[in-house]
């Protein structure tokens, strides 16, 4: 077969459907990524907007035109659209659409779920659009600080739309970062081990597990406000018993990573343009991912220096502020890399290197402006003043944007295929750059002269009214070259000529396949042998055309792809993907009926929709797998290798075990949320603690022991080709009395009594519904294995129920017996 | 799987013993310590000691995955793991040393 | 008197010791920053007027030593070791430890006033005033009745939060007699921009004159 052959059959096995119905119903990388782009921009554009009312309205004291209400709505939706529907979906689709070429693979972990994500994320942005052009926005700012932003400061809809909207929006963050992880992980080519990883790799897989374990509890608290505004559960009141520290101290865990979860790919893609840029490799790259991995733990360590101010005692404001401190270290191994790289090297300031330029210039400052307000005297004063909204700016927009630009201007050809012919961008870069430090330069000092943020117009003597000004002015001139951004990069896409493959003579994978990727990204999967193919033998490209790397000749019509170990990059087995699907929209719009039941009242929207997730979920995995033992297959130069539905431990193992991952730190942020409350609420103890009794105790612990016996028992009948039916029974057995187990703890509370009884609640909810999970599960699996669809070598689906039936085991024997702690001792 | 364990784990206990030392504060400082019957004194002894006992876990680390037993067969990994740890040491010695140097309750 | 005065809530201008220190650490961190940012600016400028470089495992082995072990790692940890401590130290001074000289008031926050009542002068209660002896220690005990609000008079000292069911204690202090400007700095909805009050410090004989409630 020659290299068009080759071409025309990969492309018409992977290809999604002509149209909008090929949209609709595509699983594609490079397809669903691109949406992903479009849609952040489109977000971005509207945050934009709603900054230019900001500085509007700020540009003196004769200029205000919005009245409080409509002006806290609008700086809440700038935040807001900013942090959750700009940044993240922007570089989820920039590293959906390149990295499984970079990796040297034809697509991303679980392309279904690509799109589910892609869905989620459209639909529950549009709840927050909505609600802005209804006049029903969130109007307490982005963090919704309760009690403003519960019943007794916000009766209204407006922060419901943002507990609800953000919510369903946060499924599309966690969807990503599961794939984003099993991707990275499992899926390179043969021979790239962890050593021979893209940086672009590592730093995507850090930011993977970092959203992992950061949006867990915002996501909780998220539930928890939206419990106390809906039913009156008292997390967050404190005559109940609540505290509003609660909300803060889980707020703060999730939005400080979360910052860093924003500039890592900035970092990403400065690691990888800015070595091409200079003509040479990245210097240090053994301790850019040291720092790299080290920044992403430590920033989890920094979160109270976001509540210096709310009167905790000084050693534990102490330790956030020595951690804040420490953090600017492997950041600063970074910046000291990056510059030791282009001292290595040579130079070119073609546009990508003016945007990273740019990046050194306004990213250092804040990170300086960061480190002085890590100290807490400082910070004492400039908290909540615009000190602080210039510092995150600088880093945002210095360590997110202006990379992301860079990288945009970097894969622009490969993306295309068409080399830049206007010279549109170096105009657009100059007031974008002059634009943004106009503005926010001078802020800073606006702030140090008691400027606090979120006020609502710039009172006449002041001593900030010029400043404002100017700030406006910059402004403008910015949001114009943001403009120009979008306009050059369209112009250039649709008129330019085309031009030769790898323009900047880069080294990585991507560069190997064809531009515009086609929609299989590799003809064939080279064996790798560095960090930097294409320099090793610059004739890859034509030779993975030829179809000399694995997988090389396409059969049977099946989208195929490799999965390695996960050190080595040995190959481990053959994993047949699945095609165009319109299961993930439905399923979307399906989840979607949960939150917009919520949201409207309409409870009984809730059940229903979970009752069409399961059946959707149903569908969705039985298309997986096979009724009979397959044979290893050929994949190419002389391998021969299983079938991933006859792996122990297949990818979507995996991907069970990290958001396995996510689903431990929410329930760890619910038991510390218990503890924080019991520790430091006022109005503690409630009125009675909950008395174990006899009948949850006996239920719990026999229900752990018949699930987790249980499906071992399946597992090892199914090891010996027997039948599992035994084993099934008894899991399910345990399982419902786990459930059992947990309804008694509702049955004995009354949810909105105190805070002690809603934590509670939440508990026991969390175990039922973990409960039914592993119980439809069961019940799947034992389908299954009627139909024919397990076998001792088909085992993988066993494994995977193994895990979801003993994790409700266990969370119910951890959370029902802290529910029953305080009362089985007092 | 083991290689990415071995980068992580340092670091990863330190923000376990980082958030517990934190949880001991502030039961130190709320009014359960009292009630049992403690006082400010105690709450730094027993503060110095978890902090104690996270920098010993962390020296452990570092002599783990250095020793041949347990050390990555991957030069790379073996090399990053053990920066990793030291990082580890760091970190806890820089981000607790406040135990000792600061108000307790204030 | 405060109209028209632009350094009313400034931070750089300090009118009590607590705020003093603070504005110094402002100065010193400024002058550390600045150099910082010049340093990386020179060396980024730098790297684009080099020739011909020398390559090789060697060559790379050097330069990491230069820029990731002793840029990256040496000179950020010395740096930032000596601003912790300075921080930490400093923090440790505000701190609102007992005395025998302290004057004990109490603010509450409200959407959206300020009331305030006074531990040598019971049953007294101001709105939108806080009266303090100049020239002595006071701590402000804050607390809120509804939301969370800030108390905050940037020229005598850091700000502190009202959250509900706590009561925070902040240690501010004026050198001379004179009005103060504060403000509520956490945001509390569709009043906040106007939630201010004023901090009037008495010299001593005006303090008594207050006490007994001759003054309004």
């Amino acid at each position: 077969m020659n290299a068009l052959r080759r071409h025309r059959e990969l492309e018409r096995i992977w290809s999604s459907r002509p149209g909008w119905r090929g949209k609709l119903t595509t699983v594609n990388n490079n397809d669903i990524g691109l949406m992903f782009v479009f849609v952040a921009t489109a977000y971005f554009v509207i945050g934009g907007i709603l900054a230019m009312l900001i500085r509007s309205q700020l540009a003196s004291p004769h200029s205000a035109f919005m009245g409080p209400d409509v002006y806290n709505q609008v700086f809440t939706m700038h935040g807001t659209i900013m942090m959750f529907l700009f940044a993240i979906p922007l570089f989820e689709g920039l590293t959906m659409h390149v990295l499984p070429r970079m990796l040297g693979t034809r697509d991303m972990a679980f392309p279904r779920l690509s799109a589910f994500g892609l869905w989620c994320y459209v639909f529950g942005g549009s709840i927050l659009i909505f609600a802005l052009l209804a006049g029903v926005a969130p109007d307490s700012g982005w963090f919704m600080y309760p009690p403003l932003a519960s019943t007794l400061g916000s009766p209204g809809v407006n922060a419901d739309f943002w507990l609800i909207g953000i919510t369903f929006v946060e499924i599309s963050a966690i969807s990503a970062a599961v794939e984003i992880v099993t991707t990275v992980l499992l899926y390179r080519a043969p021979g790239m081990s962890l050593e021979k990883l893209p940086i672009f790799a590592w730093y995507m897989l850090v930011v993977a597990v970092m959203i992992l374990t950061a949006f867990p509890p915002l996501i909780l608290g998220s539930i928890l406000l939206e419990l106390e505004r809906a039913f009156g559960m008292p997390f967050f009141q404190v005559a109940q018993g609540g505290d509003s520290l609660l909300w803060q101290h889980l707020f703060w865990i999730f939005a400080h990573p979360e910052v860093y979860i924003i500039f890592l790919p900035g970092a990403a893609v400065i690691s990888t343009v800015l070595p091409v840029m200079a003509r040479t490799t990245l210097l240090g790259y053994r301790w850019v991912v040291v720092a790299t991995v080290a920044l992403g733990i430590l920033s989890f360590g920094l979160w109270v220096h976001h509540m210096f101010t709310t009167g905790l005692p000084h050693m534990g404001l102490a330790f956030f502020s020595a951690a804040s401190t420490l953090v600017a270290v492997p950041t600063g191994i970074q910046i000291f890399a990056w510059i030791g790289t282009l001292w290595k090297g040579r130079p070119e300031m073609h546009l990508p290197m003016l945007w990273i330029v740019a990046f050194f210039a306004t990213f250092v400052l804040g990170g300086l402006t960061g480190v002085m307000v890590a100290i807490v005297p400082f910070n004492w004063q400039t908290h909540d003043t615009y000190f602080i909204v210039a510092h995150f700016h600088y880093v945002l927009v210095g360590g997110f944007v202006f990379p992301m630009l860079a990288g945009l201007y970097y894969w622009l050809p490969h993306f295309t295929g068409r080399k830049r012919y206007f010279k549109t961008g170096e105009t657009a870069f100059w007031l974008v750059v002059l634009g943004f430090h106009g503005t926010f330069l001078l802020l800073h000092w606006a702030g140090l002269l008691g400027m606090r943020r979120r006020i609502d117009t710039v009172e006449a003597g002041s001593g900030w009214e010029l400043i404002n000004l100017l700030a406006s002015i910059g402004g403008f001139a910015m949001a114009i070259g943001f403009a120009l951004v979008i306009l050059d990069v369209a112009v250039n896409v649709a008129v330019s000529t085309r031009s030769r493959r790898n323009p900047w003579r880069a080294g990585t994978l991507e560069w190997a396949a064809l531009s515009p990727s086609p929609s299989y990204n590799m003809a064939s999967l080279p064996e790798i042998r560095s960090r930097y193919p294409l320099y090793d033998d610059p004739e890859l490209p034509a030779r993975i055309a030829r179809g000399e790397g694995y997988l090389g000749e396409p059969r049977d019509g099946l989208r195929e792809n490799l999965a390695v170990d996960i050190s080595s990059g040995r190959p481990r087995c053959l994993v047949i993907f699945p095609t165009n699907s319109v299961l993930p929209i439905i399923m979307a719009a399906v989840t979607g009926g949960l939150f917009v039941g919520m949201l409207i009242k309409a409870y009984w929207l809730v059940p229903v929709s979970l009752v069409g997730m399961a059946v959707i979920a149903t569908w969705w995995a039985w298309t997986l797998g096979s009724g009979e033992d397959q044979d290893p297959r050929p994949v190419g130069n002389g391998l021969v290798l299983p079938l991933a539905s006859e792996l122990k431990r297949p990818p979507g193992w995996w991907g069970s075990l990290f958001l396995l991952l996510a689903d431990v730190v929410f329930m760890g942020s619910l038991l510390f949320g218990y503890a924080f409350l019991w520790t430091v609420a006022p109005n503690w103890p409630p009125p009675a603690y909950l008395k174990p009794g006899l009948l949850g105790p006996v239920l719990v612990l026999g229900g752990a022991a018949l699930s987790i016996g249980g499906i071992r028992l399946a597992q090892r009948a199914l090891r010996h080709d027997e039948k599992p039916w035994p084993g099934l029974l008894l899991n399910f057995a345990g399982l419902v009395s786990l459930g059992g187990a947990a309804a008694t703890v509702l049955a004995r509370t009354v949810h909105d009594a105190h805070a002690f009884d809603a934590t509670l609640w939440v508990i026991a909810g969390y175990v039922i519904f973990h409960v039914i999970v592993a119980v439809l599960m069961t019940m799947f699996l034992t389908l299954r294995a009627v139909v024919g669809y397990l076998s001792s070598r088909r085992i993988g689906e066993a494994n995977i129920v193994g895990l979801w039936s003993d994790y409700a085991a266990v969370v119910a024997l951890l959370g029902l017996g802290a529910a029953w702690l305080p009362g089985a001792f007092t | 799987m083991s290689d990415i364990l071995r980068i992580s784990l340092p670091l990863t206990v330190w923000l376990a013993s980082f958030s517990a030392v934190y949880g001991l504060q502030g039961i130190a400082c709320s009014q359960h310590w009292a009630a049992a019957g403690l006082d400010v004194a105690t709450a730094r002894v027993a503060l110095t000691a978890a902090w104690i006992a996270a920098l010993a876990v962390q020296v452990a680390f570092v002599f783990v995955l250095g020793s041949p037993r347990f050390a990555s067969r991957s030069l790379f990994v073996r090399t990053v793991s053990r920066i990793l740890a030291a990082a580890g040491l760091v970190t806890t010695l820089w981000t607790l040393f406040p135990v000792v140097t600061t108000s307790v309750c204030i | 008197m405060l109209a028209g005065c632009t350094e009313s809530l400034s931070i750089v201008h300090p009118a009590g010791s607590a705020a003093e220190v603070i504005a110094t650490l402002w100065w010193v961190m400024l002058i550390g920053a600045t150099a910082i940012f010049l340093l990386v600016t020179v060396l980024l400028v730098l790297s684009f007027r080099r020739g011909e470089q020398p390559s090789g495992p060697e060559a790379d082995a050097r330069r990491e030593r230069i820029w990731i072990q002793g840029f990256g790692l040496a000179f950020s940890l010395i740096v930032l070791a000596a601003l912790t401590g300075y921080g930490l130290y400093v923090g440790e001074r505000l701190l609102p430890r007992p005395g025998p000289d302290v004057v004990t008031v109490r603010a509450e926050g409200a959407r959206w006033q300020w009331r305030f009542t006074y531990d040598d002068a019971p049953g007294r209660t101001t709105l939108g005033v806080l009266h303090i002896p100049a020239r002595r220690q006071v701590d402000v005990q804050i607390t809120t009745v509804d939301v969370i609000h800030s108390f905050w008079a940037p020229r005598l000292g850091g700000k502190l939060d009202a959250i509900p069911g706590h009561v925070n204690v902040l240690r501010i202090e004026a050198d001379t007699p004179g009005d103060y400007a504060g403000v509520s700095a956490e945001f509390n909805g569709r009043g906040y921009t106007g939630h201010r009050f004023i901090v009037r410090a008495h010299d001593d004989a005006g303090w008594d004159a207050f006490l007994r409630g001759e003054t309004l």
